[in-house]
Order: C-alpha cells, then structure tokens, then sequence
C-alpha cells in the first residue's frame, strides 16, 4: 500500500530533451539515487500544473511530486509492503 | 483487406496495469484497484487476478477467497487521465478522426488511411509498440479490426490478451452466433436478460426474431439498435462524435459509511454542484435543467427542476437543489449522492438575461474561477465547505463521459 508523506524534499537530475529527469533526492537529509523512472504523469489542479514522478530506489517506489508553477518538490508517498 | 475500416483499441486491464507499470512489484501479481484506501469494492483487477476470477465490482472478501495473495491498490485516477491524453496524441498522430471512446479505448477510422497504411495488421502492430514505447513496457492492448466499430470493438473483447484479432466475412457470421452479449458494447445485463426470455442468447438470433415483437417489447429505437447489432451492423450507440458539446455535467460519490445528518448531507451536494457549475463555467457553458439523487438503505429519493432561464454559478444551483431536497421527506440514511446540470447550451447561444443579480455572480465566480485556475480548486470555497475534512476532488471515470471538460485544455 503506498503511504502518504507530502513532505518537502530536494531533487537533482537532468535535463534532457526538454524534460527534467531526476536522479537522486534528499528527504529527512538522506540520499536516495534513483536507479528506474517507471512513470511521469502530468497532473492538474485546475491551472495549476504538476509533474508526478514515479521512481525506484532500492526497490521502493516513491512518488515524486513536482509544482511546475511555484517550483517546489514533495515527497508525496511510497510504497510500503 | 478490403472493407476492414475501423480499428479498436482497448488497454487490457487499464487501471490495475498502469499501476503495475509505476511499480515494478506488482507485475505478475494479482492486483485489485479499490476506490480509496478502506474501500471494500473491486473496481479494477489485473490480468493475474482476472485469471483466478476476481471480476471488476466484486467485494474485497470474495476477492479473498478467489485470490488469497491480491494486492489491494487504491485507483489513482490522474495517471489514468495522464495516460489517456498521452493515448490520445497517439492515436491523433495516425489520423485526427481518432475517436476516444473511453478511458482506455478509442477507435481509428482507416478509410483514409488506405494509402498511409494498406495493411491494417502493420499498423495494429506499429500501434501496440509505441504505445509500450510512451506508456512504459508493462503495457498492453488488445486491437479489433473490423468493418464497422460494432466488430472492431467485439474483435477486441474476444480477442485474446495483448493481441491482434480481425473479423471479417469469412468469420463473421459464426462469431454472431457464438459471441457472448456481454462482450457486446451497449447491452448490458438486464437487457441481455430480456432478450434470454425471448431465447436469444447471442446476437444472430435476433435475426430469428420478428420485427414487430422486437419493437413491442424493446420500443422502436432499441429494436433498430438490436436489429443492427444482429446483422453485424454499425450501432448509434458506439458512435460518440456526434454531439458537438456535452450535454449535461454530472457527478456522484458513494461515501465510506453510511450518513444520516442533515449539514453533512447538504454539504455533500454542495461540494458536488461546486465541482459540476466550475466545469460548466469552464466550458463557457449554462444549462437550465438541475437535479439531485439520494440513495442509501435500499430506497432513494431523487428530483429535477427544468428552469426558463440558463444558470452557471454555484449559488443558483445549490438554491434549487435545497429548495428540491425540503421538499422530498428523506427517511433514510445516504450513502450516494448525485447532482447534475443539463439541457447545457454554449454561453453566447443563450439569450442575456435582464436580472443585475446574475451579472454580480457571473463577476463573482469570474474572479473565483480565476484563483482556482492558479492556486487550485477549493482553494477558496463557501462557508458550507469550512467545515468539512475531506473535500470532495474532481476524478475522472472509465466512461470518460466528461471527454470534452476532460480534453479541452489539451
């Protein structure tokens, strides 16, 4: 079942043909690589534009969402078996 | 190749699969997608689970019984509306008469494809791929082939999974006498039942059945659909693209448990007219036909009010449901709730109004629909809202019946 988190987090990845890829990201001040994007997704709230990331690391997914209007990042869930 | 002019395509299993696409651990696995976390209905199995008879609208105890290791999974109904728009320009990309048909399917006219594509089958086949190639590799799709949409989309239900199946005349007779209704699209069970008490258990043999018999007992319009579909003719009721604006905007929730109080009930209804007049203002539309419906404890109270003049803000259809809900006396406790606006027309048909007060609302709602489009929706929200924890959000459904809402900021 995936778990809620919604917590900030910081991302550094990639630009590659117009779209960011991230590679690793910091949350609670440790890192984690990511070794698999398995989806992206574009969401919207009304106008307000989001970009979720689905990635693997060790084995867990983590759903990582980016706001493409105010340029934050969260840590919005991983799964937990 | 000749006469094969349509081509169907269905995402097998699309909300469990596009789960299993995100998470590499549920490949292979017999997932369930339940509505929320604590939901106890199936509403979408994975082809793992499928194969041990777990079906879609099963509870999660029978789901149990038949798949004892199924992983219960709660929908996530953005990534399938993501998926599906990406499906879209795919499809959009072979030819723009591409038709969504639903969330996980659409339909590809080939009649001017003939010289891009003479061979249906290589782009049946180019089609699957890029698919796997946008979506990710976990997915696939069946694809029909076929002369008009009925046999395309029957070839894609009896197909076998993640394949290609063509009907065409030297097959089609025997698939009309053999295919099952429920793998025909727009007979749903209790219709499929009529039609048992009459012995026709598959579509040929309404061929058997007198015309008049069909017309006394299924009225005109739908023995023409029956007569249709016996033939292996195109039916009305898979042709979508037909109307040039949606018709009416309507949304229901089914709640957790079931719900007696009077503010909880009428906050409900609030927040469901909140989300159906944004969507209507969005598509710079009004309608003048509101209804609700109430359902819980095996009985139901619904009502309508058909209006002379068009509305489109929040307050004038929460006034009239209220003034609908008081005068139906409620006995029971609700678990679903449902409100609509129809007989929708495009805001410059309609004719001006002389009334200063819906000017003042259309200001109003102008500059609320403003900050929900940059900060989100509910971001500011009546006073009825305050109070409640979880507010209802605005989700897509298989049908896709809100397609143009759904599509038009694409």
């Amino acid at each position: 079942m995936y778990e809620e988190v919604n917590a900030k987090i910081k991302v550094a990845g990639v630009y590659e043909n117009n779209l960011f890829w991230p590679r690793k990201f910091v949350w609670n001040g440790k890192l984690y690589e990511i070794e698999q994007i398995t989806l992206t997704s574009e969401l919207r709230d009304a106008g307000v534009k989001k970009r979720l990331y689905s990635v693997l690391s060790k084995g867990t997914v983590y759903r990582l969402l980016f706001n493409r209007d105010n340029e934050t990042w969260f840590l919005r869930a991983l799964w937990l078996d | 190749m000749a006469g094969l002019n349509f081509l169907h395509i269905d995402i097998n299993s699309y909300f469990a699969t596009m789960l299993q696409q995100e998470n590499p651990d549920l490949r292979g696995k017999p997932v369930g997608v339940i509505k929320d976390k604590g939901r106890t209905c199936i509403i979408a199995a994975s082809k793992e689970a499928k194969k041990l008879g777990v079906k879609t609208g099963c509870n999660v105890k029978e789901a149990k019984i038949l798949a004892p290791h199924i992983i219960l999974v709660p929908a996530e109904f953005d990534i399938y509306l993501d998926a599906t728009k990406k499906l879209k320009k795919i499809f959009e990309n072979i030819t723009p008469d591409a038709e969504i048909f639903s969330l996980d399917e659409a339909f590809i006219p080939l009649k001017t494809l003939k010289y891009i594509y003479p061979n249906p089958h290589k782009l049946a086949i180019k089609t699957k791929l890029t698919i796997k190639e946008v979506l990710g590799e976990w997915i696939t799709c069946n694809i029909g082939i076929a002369k008009n949409r009925l046999l395309a989309k029957i070839a894609s239900e009896i197909a076998p999974k993640d394949s290609i199946f063509e009907i065409n005349e030297q097959n089609e007779e025997e698939i009309l006498k053999t295919v099952n209704f429920s793998d025909v699209c727009g007979v749903g069970f209790k219709l499929e039942a009529r039609l048992k008490e009459l012995g026709v258990e598959h579509p040929y043999q309404i061929r058997t059945i007198p015309t008049d018999l069909l017309e006394t007992k299924f009225g005109l319009f739908l023995a023409e659909a029956l007569i249709q579909i016996g033939r292996g003719e195109g039916s009305y009721i898979l042709d979508r693209s037909s109307a040039a604006h949606m018709k009416s905007v309507s949304r229901t929730i089914t709640l957790f448990k079931l719900c007696g109080n009077e503010t909880q009930i009428k906050s409900v209804l609030y927040n469901l007219a909140e989300e159906v007049t944004y969507k209507v203002r969005r598509m710079d539309m009004a309608g003048r036909q509101v209804g609700f419906f109430l359902q819980g404890e095996e009985k139901t109270i619904s009502a309508h009010r058909t209006l002379k003049q068009y509305i489109r803000h929040t307050n004038e259809m929460v006034e009239i449901i209220e003034d609908l809900y008081k005068n139906r006396k409620r006995t029971f406790r609700v678990i679903k709730f449902g409100v609509f606006l129809s007989y929708l027309k495009p805001l410059k048909e309609v004719p001006p109004t002389l009334f200063s007060e819906w000017y003042k609302n259309e200001k109003l709602y102008k500059s609320l629909d403003a900050i929900s489009q940059k900060y989100g929706l509910f971001t500011v929200r009546s006073g009825l809202l305050t109070q409640v924890k979880d507010i209802i959000r605005p989700e897509v459904t298989g049908y896709l019946g809100d397609k143009k809402y759904q599509f038009m900021e694409e």
